[in-house]
């Protein structure tokens, strides 16, 4: 009897409805997804083929992904190291015995609770091209921010960092505050200055914080997508495509949706691959720490 | 132990709590309703017989507002809630929903071919309706049928056409001591310059906005490529001619003339279409090439709306080989799937009467599709009425092949203008996506 009404029992009956939940809102899609991947669907109608690996093969002879990816790739490498490198400044100065350091943490983490997209609109009016606004009156530049194809990618990374150096800057803040302080008093004692504290002390203990955060912006820059669609759509011309503003246009704009999908599933499976990779180097370097 | 924890539950009362969620959280569900809804009188509040959804595009607001009200007296039984957005999010949320069979019983319909919510790929898969049978359908000019019908049925309304053109602010062209617009290219870039020499920007382009790019090609296009062979579009669905072997090659050779000779505003790449209308109604530019459709929100940014008005881009050199584009507006179509496609049609069989139809295109300074005693041509747009006739075309995308074109040509210009492409690789790169 109690074999037979096991899968009945409380624990599973309370987990049933997220589960349930879970598998139509996530494992359902996730699966048709993939389906639709070997496909032609056009994303409307029920008129659809089945195409073999022909999606794959195409991405490979697509100069748009192809160019994208390299987009994609430069954005991710940007934004995980300034984002960081400046979080654990942010950090490391909010960490100090300030008297408006609650302050300061508070207003460097204010814009990771806005919208990505009310963020890429904001930055629109800072990247106004006329000499006399935004960010060109600030600084007496002449710079098209988001017009011209080669500073354009760079200024999407800018927005992006300003959004979120506070995001990796309170998991740092995190690690800090976990530091027991008998280190640095240790340290001291034995002669050591500030530099080498945070050479010999802080930054190794601070090494799980570091790798939530390179994982988190990893994955957060390469699928970018809600900054890059507002402020510049991809352009100038391919200048700022994204893999994500790829297959949404893709979808969406070009009605290939079985296409579209081939790319999404492409790129969670480097997602996903270089996020392996990430934790088990950064895992490793915790160990040998 | 608490109480809370001694509290036991059997099998039954545990099915009988979730069940009681289960009904709680749908009917919180379904009661919610969407932000952007814009629900008519249900009249004196009786229950309405009949609950229609129309989605359409920001640019439909103002003429649906006044004519979903009209129809709100004709048939109080039916309650219309629309919701409008931009276009972008438009084509999302409604390819989704038309992808998941959960469509609403009206929505926006681009016309003729060469984007992913046009008539021909929408009617292609078998989700507009047929509209055929409604009388209005019958009195469709000819060569605005390609646009609304596909093999012999209408499946598509739309209130008539707009044009593509200058959008010009009169008191900067009096204050430059520009007499009349001009008739030939020469004349445009004669007038250009003396713009320019008197101080200010002679045409505002919003290039950042991607379909504000393609608006100068597009007014240019008729005269050098439509004027010269107006079977154009046939012969290059038929392969025997490209963009690259066309007038299109001379349209873009224009276009860059335009650029390289300083008539744009600084960084047309870094300037949004919201900028190019401020820039044009405040007079820091003097023109701006644009689709009439959009004059209300020029008019609205101006101190007077007067001050504004339109030419015709004169493409050629010859006064009489300068034709315009004129495209059909964007328009509606109801879902062949709908629970009410009877009602939903009833509505658009409302919308093609002619005082509706007058009613639509006067918001949008359109022509409208068809015309009686009671048409009106809004006078910014009487400049184009001769050419109409028989040196018109339709906008270029609406015969494109696929919805792959356009978005290349917004990208192929802005890579002209920040100097990133040549015309060859250019126009290229069209001829490739119209291949695909």
């Amino acid at each position: 009897m109690i074999k037979r009404f096991s899968a009945l029992s409380p624990s599973w009956l309370f987990a049933a409805p997220a589960l349930l939940v879970y598998a139509v809102v996530v494992l359902y899609p996730s699966v048709a997804g993939v389906l639709y991947a070997f496909t032609d669907w056009s994303g409307i109608g029920e008129g659809m083929s089945f195409v073999g690996a022909a999606n794959f093969r195409a991405i490979l002879n697509d100069e748009q992904a192809m160019g994208s990816l390299g987009n994609t790739l430069l954005l991710t490498l940007a934004i995980v190291v300034v984002q960081n490198g400046l979080g654990l400044l942010l950090a490391l100065g909010v960490h100090a015995k300030l008297r408006s350091r609650a302050l300061l943490r508070v207003i460097f983490f204010a814009p990771v609770v806005v919208s990505p997209v009310m963020v890429a609109f904001l930055w629109k009016y800072v990247y106004n091209p006329d000499p006399s606004a935004g960010l060109n009156g600030l600084l007496g530049l002449e710079v098209d921010w988001l017009g011209d194809p080669s500073v354009a990618l760079w200024s999407i990374a800018g927005m992006v960092v300003w959004q979120y150096a506070g995001y990796s800057m309170v998991i740092f803040l995190a690690g800090l505050e976990g530091i027991p302080a008998e280190l640095h008093e240790a340290a001291m004692i034995d002669g050591a200055g500030t530099l080498q504290r945070f050479r010999y002390v802080t930054w190794p203990l601070l090494a799980p914080a570091l790798t939530i955060n390179l994982m988190l912006s990893t994955i957060g820059g390469l699928k970018l997508f809600d900054q890059v669609f507002a402020a510049t759509n991809g352009g100038p011309g391919y200048a700022t495509e994204t893999l994500s503003t790829v297959l949404y246009k893709q979808a969406f704009v070009f009605g290939k949706f079985g296409y579209s999908t081939a790319i999404a599933l492409v790129l969670a499976l480097f997602v996903a691959a270089v996020s392996l990779v990430q934790i088990y180097y950064l895992r490793s370097r915790e160990v040998a720490q | 132990m608490t109480d809370l924890q001694r509290a036991r539950m059997s099998r039954g009362q545990f099915f009988r709590m979730m069940g009681g969620l289960a009904v709680a959280a749908a009917a919180t569900a379904c009661s919610t309703r969407p932000q952007t809804t814009t629900p008519t009188s249900g009249g004196t509040g009786a229950a309405a017989a009949v609950d229609l959804k129309f989605v359409g595009v920001a640019d439909q607001k103002a003429p649906m507002d006044a004519l979903l009200a009209a129809y709100q007296k004709v048939k109080p039984g039916v309650r219309l809630t629309a919701s409008y957005a931009p276009t972008d999010q438009v084509q999302t949320s409604l390819r989704t929903q038309l992808g998941a069979g959960n469509a609403p019983d009206l929505h926006v319909v681009y016309p003729g071919n060469g984007s992913a919510m046009s008539m021909s790929q929408i009617a292609g898969a078998g989700l507009l309706a047929d509209l055929s049978a409604q009388s209005w359908t019958g009195t469709i000019p000819t060569g605005f049928k390609p646009a609304l019908q596909m093999d012999g049925k209408t499946m598509m309304y739309s209130a008539g056409s707009s044009v593509i053109g200058a959008i010009y602010n009169k008191k900067v062209f009096e204050k430059a001591g520009v007499e009349a617009p001009p008739t030939t290219w020469t004349e445009f870039l004669a007038l250009c310059d003396k713009l320019r020499k008197a101080g200010v920007t002679p045409i505002a382009l919003g290039a950042q906005t991607p379909w504000v790019t393609q608006l100068i090609t597009y007014a240019l296009v008729p005269s050098t490529v439509y004027a010269k062979d107006p079977a154009f579009d046939d012969k290059q669905l038929a392969g025997q001619t490209s963009f690259a072997q066309s007038g299109w090659r001379q349209a873009m050779e224009m276009y860059l003339e335009l650029s390289e000779r300083g008539f744009f505003n600084d960084k047309p790449n870094g300037t949004t279409f919201e900028q190019q209308i401020s820039m044009v109604a405040t007079g820091r530019a003097a023109m701006a090439v644009q689709v009439s459709a959009v004059l209300p929100d020029f008019r609205k940014s101006a101190s007077s709306p007067d001050d504004l008005s339109m030419f015709p881009v004169p493409g050629a050199d010859s006064a009489d080989q300068v034709w315009i584009p004129a495209g059909v507006v964007v328009g509606l179509g109801a879902a062949a799937k709908g629970r009410n496609v009877e009602e939903a049609k009833a509505f658009i069989d409302f919308l093609g009467r002619q005082e509706s139809i007058n009613s639509w295109a006067k918001t949008i300074s359109a022509i409208p599709l068809t015309q009686d005693a009671g048409s009106t041509i809004d006078p910014a747009v009487e400049s184009f009425l001769p050419f109409t006739k028989d040196r018109a075309v339709p906008f270029m995308d609406q015969r494109w092949p696929n919805a792959e074109v356009q978005p290349v040509h917004f990208a192929v210009v802005q890579e002209l203008l920040a100097g990133k492409a040549t015309i060859d690789e250019a126009l290229k790169k069209m001829d490739e996506a119209y291949q695909k």
